[in-house]
């Protein structure tokens, strides 16, 4: 199942927050605060990385499962980068580097199969 | 039977008042629940909404109450609507599962004469959070029933989708 890009408008609810409060909180500024947090709800904003922190911070939840859909798309594309990497001949190969590359090649590999 | 349990559900049950929706993710995450009132061309609204709803959490499958069940009435409108979403979803290639009164009822209370109102009670016991303000006090004989009931309605369409864990 593909995640949705964010989660904020469902973990919101649960803490019975508004709109505007979750963007006092998040130090937004202005006369219509809370319209920020709504566009960051409906995907059609895509949060700074301070703000991204400030959410894990109101919710206590980690930004990894705030924004699933977004953390499934990174994952994706470093694994498929991974691989191309894994194929690249370098002078001096490291053991470390070369198990940590072949580990997320690997992962990446699984991940298609089960897909 | 379902295997996958992580797939998002959307469930609707379409009232008299407009409609109630539910989306969850797996048996234990409601990710959105509530009611909207339609006041005219109530199936078109309701089949706009429902169109909304769709592009916006992209379900797997779209959970809708069995109208034509020997234990329902429903009125001539709501059967009509069914039809067009059952209709509308076969176009877009959506899944449907429909769930009759009495399934709902034996799956979340074991016993198919439960009321409404035990019912709701039990969903806002599973889900604090989420529905625990919102249950409206116990319809006496002299009152309508209250809008936030159709909350409680897609819910427990939803809830009912997932088999129960053994």
């Amino acid at each position: 199942m593909q995640s949705l890009p964010n989660y904020l408008q469902s973990q919101r609810k649960r803490l019975a927050l508004s709109q505007e409060e979750v963007a006092f909180l998040l130090g937004i500024r202005g006369m219509h605060k809370g319209d920020k947090v709504c566009r960051d709800e409906n995907f059609a904003r895509e949060p700074s990385l301070q703000e991204a922190l400030a959410y894990e911070v109101i919710y206590g939840r980690p930004v990894r499962e705030l924004f699933a859909g977004r953390y499934q798309q990174a994952e994706q594309e470093v694994k498929a980068r991974a691989k191309i990497l894994a194929f690249r001949k370098v002078r001096k190969p490291d053991a470390r580097r070369q198990e940590a590359i072949i580990q997320l090649a690997a992962e990446a590999s699984v991940n298609q199969i089960n897909q | 039977m379902i295997k996958n349990r992580t797939v998002r559900i959307l469930a609707i049950a379409p009232l008299s008042r407009g409609l109630g929706y539910a989306v969850m993710e797996g048996p234990d995450k409601l990710l959105a629940a509530g009611n909207k009132a339609i006041l005219r061309n109530k199936n078109v609204g309701a089949l706009a909404w429902v169109e909304k709803f769709i592009r916006f959490y992209q379900p797997g499958v779209l959970v809708l109450p069995d109208v034509n069940a020997a234990d329902t009435h429903r009125a001539q409108r709501i059967k009509t609507l069914h039809r067009q979403l059952l209709g509308w979803a076969k176009q877009r290639q959506l899944k449907v599962k429909l769930i009759s009164v009495t399934q709902q009822r034996e799956r979340l209370l074991g016993n198919p004469k439960g009321t409404k109102y035990a019912m709701a009670k039990m969903l806002a016991e599973k889900f604090p959070a989420e529905l625990g303000k919102r249950l409206p006090p116990k319809r006496r004989p002299w009152m309508s029933e209250d809008p936030r009931m159709d909350i409680f309605d897609a819910v427990g369409l939803a809830t009912t989708f997932w088999p129960p864990l053994r």
